[in-house]
């Protein structure tokens, strides 16, 4: 199971329901906490060492609208369990979105049967049982505002942003406008005797443009995403940023290739953060499959680089009072002013690299909270860190994978703007960045003022000196 | 679309491919033995048939229940040992409602009768019309066919844990013992069972059991403090004979060790335009990306796509023609019904460089005049109601010799081994580049390490110029991803030249 404090989609990025009037009340009567509490006996009882249950419950309500018009609408409740067993230090993992009782038996004891089959890892096993003293409710991470929303209001809003955006002359289709919004509970219990419940809500509202005739157009999209309803931005807000981020790319230039500073707009510094973290997981450390591996105490950026992983920032995407092996969350200074402080681990990974856990488990893997770049003392507006460009390009998305956690290589399709003498003269497309992310590091000239949680994997804009920009 | 991921996936579709080289899926003429349905749902036809009344009573167009229980096994091994194993029941039903342009749709995993009506309701509330409103729908009629294009005779759901744990062992073996300069191997293995029913207001009622196994190996090399990776796999929609058979456990960790060790010795990906020669196969990706996507119907019918206005026209070099075919049997993209219940065809995109054809689904269908249904809709599971989508998509084989193509080429760039790709609607689309070559005096020189090349879609299809006489398909290990569904796929290709495309590499 995913730890229900993702914003990522995944099969195990459950949608539960939970909190807030009649509803809630319906949920509370399904005793989630004592389906856990019984399987976990059950697999105590057919041989497991230790067990591990954990249930999520959620409801999902989606809808897409598209030229004035409802295109689909989802609403949905769902659950799932997930299990992990150890047995003489082997390790076996089961999960089901069939919550029958009898199945859920079958596949603990079969799950039992299976730890049998594998190896002994003498670093498997359960956490030890730890203190979590976060208040779930003080992290706010769940609206009831949320659960009071009619179905409506919720398709209002998507209407009216799209609306919004219909009205600049220059947008010329639309993907339509999407609100979504899910209610979650999430329930933990290891035979340790932990046992770790919340509940927690996400919403989310945002539009897809496009501008220009069909053989000359540009995309792009702005969306905003919270866990309070009051923290949305508006339609106007979200429709005026998709609408600049669209039509400010029309009439692109193919540029030669050269080796140029490459400003990154705070979107673009998400998805490198985004990479970074990969780079900084524990398990890709004991698996050899990041450059960072053997780097911890070491130099791997320069001075203005400063990433932590904040679990506990209240009302934050990120943010959750435990991870799924039942640690408590924490704040982890990941790299400080270019040095490499921690990896992060769950307890698997921590355990088999001789460090501690920094609560960061999901099922099996590792995931990050609220994982960003600090802006730092000296950061300064992103304004300036464009007028100070002589010539550059300004990255404003990219498309394609192109990154390799092992070298640290980056090479993506990029669109941008040029500058030129401090001023944006005109949007480039078809063109590709290529660099090196231990390098990149090593080369942020400067950092941006512009921070804020868009997502929860984050940074300001920042540009890096020197990168290859391919094209003619 | 619905999920954890608040950003609306808005309009891009991407390949997380780990596609590769040479046609190792040659497996036709092979016993084709249909798998047993086993009914998971406990819903008779009459059941159904009066909740699809429940779904049509506020005035909807068409309705349909599509119910589905999965099995799934994983084995993972990696440090020498066996570190886990996993067993997954998934088990759900998913009901939408058609009214004109517009989708209600509701999802359950509580099988109740109740539960189920409930969800019914949900879905039928996008009709707003009022209740009562519909006629019954039709009698249900099984049309369920005895074909099957599954060639399956050692069933994986039959087969024990230990045989399918020595199969990962194999491949983990031989990719470790490979070479001294891998240093970490990771193997994994999954397979999966699907029954699954469908039953719609138009009174058809159908049913598929859909086997699929996976193998892959990922290797780490090595040199001088310089790490590298390699990826190979197989599987598709087979039995455990396929790992006899057609690839074996150890050709794949080993094809794995030797992509890992031959980039230890790559070089940095030149930058900027050259003419680029793709190896069969894998390079199908490109096809996928720069025109399998925007000939689904749904961007066509809401003009988003580059292609909408180009039926009939000319779109690329008289070189290329393009098929996208879910019947080849065993492949990974191949089903006997889509997850609408339409037979399926194999499909005509391109021909000649000119488009004649979108795939479809049922709404596409339904919204576009004149179009017939291709059996190109489907969904990720019970929770996402289908869209139009690719299965095996190929670009077919010309008449040149693959050699006299390299031989054409004084200097450029050769695509050996891909990692995946992405496009958007405007035809822009990228593809990484895991393993390349230098092509210097018509021969491929030294082995060049991970690039991305950018084009867009119309300028690259009229810059084929040289078409090989050798289509294959690439590793039955890709899946695609749209609107946050993920689907298996397969994608072939001959050798090509491309006259000029830029690559994304260090200068």
């Amino acid at each position: 199971m995913r730890r229900a404090g993702q914003s990522v989609a995944g099969a195990g990025a459950r949608r539960v329901r939970g909190g807030g009037g009649a509803r809630a009340a319906a949920v509370r009567a399904i005793p989630l906490r004592d389906l856990a509490e019984s399987l976990v006996t059950y697999a105590r009882k057919w041989g497991a060492d230790e067990a591990e249950v954990s249930v999520v419950d959620g409801y999902e309500f989606n809808v897409d609208v598209r030229r004035g018009r409802i295109e689909t609408l989802v609403e949905a409740g769902s659950r799932s369990a997930g299990l992990r067993v150890i047995k003489d230090k082997r390790t076996a993992y089961a999960s089901s979105s069939d919550l029958d009782m009898g199945t859920l038996r079958r596949l603990a004891k079969n799950a039992v049967k299976r730890a049998e089959l594998g190896n002994p890892d003498e670093f498997a096993g359960l956490a030890p049982r730890a203190e979590v003293k976060t208040d779930a409710g003080a992290l706010r991470l769940f609206d009831p505002a949320i659960a009071g929303l009619d179905s409506k209001t919720k398709i209002g809003l998507a209407m009216e942003t799209e609306r919004a955006a219909l009205r600049d002359r220059r947008i010329t289709n639309s993907y339509g406008a999407t609100f979504a919004s899910n209610e979650i509970h999430s329930v933990l219990v290891l035979s340790n005797g932990f046992v770790g419940e919340y509940e927690q809500t996400y919403c989310g509202l945002g539009v897809g443009l496009q501008a220009g005739g069909t053989d000359d157009r540009v995309e792009d999209s702005w969306s905003s995403s919270k866990r309070h309803f009051k923290d949305l931005e508006t339609p106007e807000e979200i429709a005026k940023k998709a609408v600049a981020r669209t039509v400010r790319q029309l009439g692109p230039r193919k540029i030669r290739t050269q080796n140029v500073p490459v400003v990154f707009e705070p979107t673009q510094t998400a998805w490198l953060m985004g990479f970074l973290f990969g780079c900084v997981t524990g398990t890709a450390v004991y698996q050899k499959a990041t450059f960072l591996e053997g780097k911890l105490g070491r130099k791997i950026g320069n001075e203005r680089i400063t990433v932590v992983d904040d679990a506990l920032i209240p009302g934050e995407l990120g943010s959750h009072p435990f991870d799924s092996d039942g640690q408590p969350s924490r704040r982890t200074v990941v790299v400080e002013r270019g040095v490499l402080k921690s990896y992060l681990c769950n307890h698997y990974a921590a355990k088999k690299l001789g460090l501690q856990s920094t609560g960061s488990a999901d099922g099996s893997g590792v995931a990050p909270a609220n994982f960003f770049l600090e802006p730092g003392a000296g950061a300064i507006p992103a304004a300036d860190i464009v007028a100070g460009t002589k010539k550059g390009l300004l990255l404003i998305r990219t498309l394609g994978h192109g990154l390799n956690a092992v070298t640290g290589d980056i090479s993506r399709g990029a669109f941008g703007l040029w500058i030129e003498d401090g001023e944006i003269v005109y949007p480039v497309s078809e063109v590709t960045i290529s660099g090196n992310l231990g390098r990149i590091l090593e080369n942020i000239e400067a950092v941006g003022t512009d921070f804020e949680f868009h997502s929860p994997v984050t940074g300001p804009t920042v540009k890096v000196a020197e990168l290859t920009v391919a094209g003619s | 679309m619905v999920g954890g991921n608040y950003r609306p996936s808005l309009g891009r579709r991407q390949t997380a491919w780990f596609a590769s080289r040479a046609g190792l899926c040659d497996y036709c003429g092979v016993m084709s033995v249909p798998l047993a349905y086993v009914d998971h749902f406990g819903l008779s036809p009459a059941d159904l048939r009066a909740v699809l009344g429940v779904a049509l009573s506020s005035g909807g167009d068409f309705a349909e229940i599509f119910m589905e229980h999965r099995t799934y096994d994983f084995i993972d091994m990696e440090e020498d040992i066996i570190k886990e194993t996993a067993e997954a029941v998934g088990l759900g039903l998913g009901i939408r409602v058609i009214k004109g342009d517009r989708t209600g749709f509701g999802y359950t995993n509580d099988l109740s009768l109740e539960k189920v009506r409930k969800t019914a309701l949900t879905a039928a509330a996008i009709a707003r019309g009022k209740a009562g409103a519909a006629p019954a729908p039709p009698v249900l009629r099984d049309r369920t066919k005895a074909k099957s294009l599954y060639a399956v005779r050692r069933p994986v759901h039959e087969a024990g844990l230990r045989g399918k744990i020595e199969l990962v062992r194999e491949a983990y073996e031989a990719s470790r013992n490979f070479d001294p300069r891998i240093v970490k191997v990771k193997a994994y293995y999954s397979d999966s069972l699907k029954h699954m029913c469908i039953a719609n207001s138009e009174g058809l009622l159908v049913r598929d059991t859909r086997p699929m196994v996976k193998l892959v190996c990922v290797a780490i090399s090595e040199k001088d403090g310089k790490r590298e990776s390699g990826y190979w796999g197989g599987g598709g929609r087979v039995g455990l004979e396929y790992f006899r058979d057609v690839l074996t456990p150890r050709r794949i960790g080993e094809e794995a060790a030797r992509e890992a060790v031959l980039l230890l010795g790559a070089v940095d990906a030149p930058a900027g335009e050259m003419p680029i020669v793709l190896a069969p196969g894998h390079s199908g990706v490109l096809i996928h990306e720069a025109v399998g996507h925007l000939v689904e119907a749904d961007f066509n019918r809401k003009r988003t796509s580059i292609f909408w206005n180009k039926m009939g026209k000319r779109v690329g070099s008289e070189l290329v023609t393009i098929c996208d075919d879910p019947t080849i049997p065993s492949f990974r993209g191949s089903y006997n019904i889509d997850d609408e219940g339409t037979a399926p065809r194999k499909t005509l995109l391109i021909e000649k460089g000119v488009v004649r054809g979108l795939l479809q689904d049922r709404l596409s269908c339904r919204l576009m005049r004149g179009a017939a249904l291709t059996g190109h809709g489907r969904r990720q599971d019970y929770s996402h109601w289908p869209i139009p989508r690719m299965a095996n998509t190929y670009i077919a084989g010309g008449d040149d010799v693959p050699e006299d193509i390299v031989k054409s080429v004084a200097k450029g760039f050769y695509v050996a081994s891909l990692s995946g790709g992405q496009v958007e609607d405007s035809g822009k689309f990228t593809f990484s580049v895991s393993l390349g070559y230098l092509i210097e005096g018509g021969k491929l020189t030294a082995p060049v390490k991970q690039a991305t090349l950018i084009g867009t879609n119309i300028d690259v299809l009229k810059r084929i110029d040289r078409v090989g006489n050798d289509l294959a398909f690439g590793l039955q290990t890709g899946t695609c991803s749209k609107d946050g569904q993920d689907v298996p796929v397969t994608d072939g290709c001959p050798t090509l030249r491309i006259g000029k495309m830029t690559v994304g590499g260090k200068s």
